[in-house]
């Protein structure tokens, strides 16, 4: 029994079947040697860093909306290399020109919000003027930058709302959003309260007199005006790295299969 | 010699009246108006230096009724003939007042002024509102002890000035201590303070200030039409508070030159105050006492300025609608608004 799960584990750490086709391009916008460069960069990436990496042009989701289909074409097409099933797909959308970066396991920790953000960036300007195979370099690239970089510091999951896997919420969503919010309950408690309090006291009158008021006119004279130094002293504090506010953040959320995915998308 | 005393017009022989707008005396029968000189030719009587005997009643000059009043009450109405009068003792010998700051304010001007306060009153019950206690606001020459003093005061305290910048991953904060001194010395001139017992010292205190460039010499005519009160606080009983308002004056104005400090603490200080003197002054203001649920509720206007103090019962039902109104409109703006900027 304990020998059988010590081979389990030791299994699970190193050898994942997984797909050997990373480069799906339905539409033929890429050429035969483009695609195999591409397939030669990504096995480097699998075996240096254990994240599988898939690009996917298509312009046919099955009615599914981008991040879904990213989601589901990693999840039910073997993809992943450890026991998460870690690696990124990047989705080309033709049907409605929009790209998905679909995260998986240690690539959820790795491409934070912030780093997905500049990749969907890149890739969406180079695909805007029709160089395809530059945007999947230029994805390839920005996956092995950022597997360098490693985890950032301060990184953390956050579950996201089912609500707001939809990029262009509409105004109900958002208002519905909204009233989830503490803010929008206690700066209005605070207002009301403040207004309240200010009212009840002040309306029995204000006092107008100053210290000026009685005071005959220029007969106020300085007679010592004294400052005099003492001492001082410097106090030095270490800045906090940037890492560890928002920028740290991987919203996370469902696919079909029940796996947990991260990433992100947009339009070029 | 009578003990009351009544101006009666010259024309007429109807009783005189102080009239605010023109600063004159006025004839309401005849409409005829006075000056301050023409009316000393006929009643060049004027209050005594002496202190005059206290009688146990008085009696109205007009009708010959007898005049209710207070202790302290030196300038009132006939009950029954409603004639302007004064009871000469009570503003004779130490009760002479030394000077008088005219009524600005007629009574109607008051009246306005108090109606327009009560409409605004947020929180103020609707039988409060309601109660139509408008005509007994009363215009009455108040008892004031105006002091004069030296003030010599000192100050001394620890100042920091922060500085903070940023050199590679590090913040450096400077802290500079110094001590602070100042001394200085001021003269204050006619600090008010309520010589009576009736009037609350606060609304009294609140109802401040008034503009001395129309301080007259005293003279009984000014208490014609209107009521007047003697002082029951005599000028040492008074000091103390004067003494606290100079002290705090001095403080405050040598705080305020210290300046260019991140911080300022005050640790020692010490006001000196000295050739105070007090003098005895008639101050204008309208008055009116509310009674509402066994508490009385005071309103008064500076008889001069027209500043308004005054409370009123505040209704906790009042509030609490008026919190709720202001929670949901702005609730409703951070949740609606909010959704518009997200």
């Amino acid at each position: 029994m304990l020998v059988f799960l010590l081979v389990s584990i030791f299994a699970g750490s190193t050898a994942y079947a997984s797909n050997p086709i990373n480069v799906v391009d339905d539409l033929g916008y890429l050429s035969d040697i483009e695609i195999q460069q591409l397939q030669a960069r990504i096995d480097a990436i699998k075996s240096a860093y254990t994240l599988d990496t898939v690009i996917v042009i298509t312009d046919d989701t099955k009615g599914k909306d981008s991040t879904a289909y990213a989601d589901d074409y990693y999840d039910y097409n073997d993809y992943g290399l450890d026991s998460q099933y870690s690696g990124l797909l990047l989705l080309i959308n033709m049907d409605i020109r929009e790209v998905a970066i679909s995260t998986t396991g240690r690539a959820i920790d790795i491409y934070t919000n912030n780093r997905i953000g500049s990749m969907i960036n890149n890739v969406t300007s180079l695909l805007s003027d029709g160089d395809y195979y530059a945007a999947c370099n230029e994805f390839i690239n920005n996956v092995i930058t950022y597997a360098d970089y490693g985890v950032p510091k301060g990184q953390y999951r956050e579950e996201r709302d089912p609500d707001l896997n939809y990029y262009n919420p509409t105004y109900l969503q958002k208002v519905a959003r909204m009233l989830k919010l503490w803010p929008v309950y206690i700066i209005p408690l605070i207002i009301s309260i403040a207004a309240t309090l200010i009212i009840s006291h002040s309306s029995k009158g204000k006092v107008t007199t100053t210290t000026r008021t009685y005071e005959k006119g220029g007969s106020f004279v300085l007679n010592q005006n004294t400052d005099q130094f003492i001492r001082e002293n410097t106090t030095r504090t270490r800045i906090q790295s940037q890492s560890s506010g928002g920028g740290g953040r991987s919203s996370t959320h469902r696919g079909s299969s029940g796996r947990s995915h991260g990433g992100g998308r947009g339009r070029f | 010699m009578n003990s009351v005393k009544e101006y009666k017009c010259p024309n007429c022989n109807a009783p005189l009246e102080f009239n605010p707008p023109t600063q004159n005396w006025k004839c309401d029968y005849c409409a005829a108006e006075f000056k301050l000189e023409e009316i000393d030719t006929v009643h060049n009587e004027e209050a005594s230096e002496q202190d005059m005997q206290e009688l146990d009643s008085y009696k109205c000059g007009s009708c010959g009724a007898e005049l209710i009043a207070d202790a302290t009450t030196s300038a009132t109405f006939c009950l029954y003939c409603k004639s302007p009068t004064i009871i000469k003792t009570r503003f004779s010998g130490r009760f002479k007042p030394k000077s008088v700051i005219p009524f600005r304010l007629v009574s109607d001007e008051a009246k306005e002024i108090y109606r327009e306060w009560i409409s605004k009153k947020l929180f103020t019950p609707k039988e409060f509102k309601q109660k139509e206690e408008i005509d007994k606001v009363t215009g009455i020459y108040a008892p004031f002890w105006l002091f004069d003093c030296r003030a010599d005061g000192m100050i001394s305290g620890e100042a920091t000035r922060v500085t903070s910048w940023r050199k590679g991953d590090y913040r450096y904060t400077n802290t500079k201590y110094y001590l602070v001194t100042r001394r200085g010395v001021a003269q204050y001139n006619r600090i008010p303070v309520d010589a009576s017992k009736k009037l609350d010292d606060n609304f009294m205190f609140m109802a401040e200030p008034y503009h001395y460039d129309d301080l007259k010499e005293f003279s009984m005519k000014y208490m014609s039409g209107f009521m007047a009160e003697r002082y029951d606080v005599e000028s040492d009983e008074a000091k103390p508070t004067m003494e606290a308002r100079a002290k705090k004056y001095m403080e405050d104005r040598l705080r305020s030159t210290v300046s260019g400090y991140s911080s300022f603490s005050i640790r020692d200080k010490n006001v000196a105050l000295s050739k105070v003197d007090a003098s005895y002054a008639m101050l204008p203001i309208y008055l009116l006492i509310n009674k509402f649920k066994g508490k009385d509720h005071i309103f008064i206007i500076n008889g001069q300025t027209g500043k308004v103090v005054g409370d009123t019962p505040i209704s906790r039902l009042r509030q609490f609608v008026f919190a709720i109104i202001v929670f949901v409109v702005v609730w409703l703006i951070c949740v609606f608004g909010g959704a518009l900027i997200v």
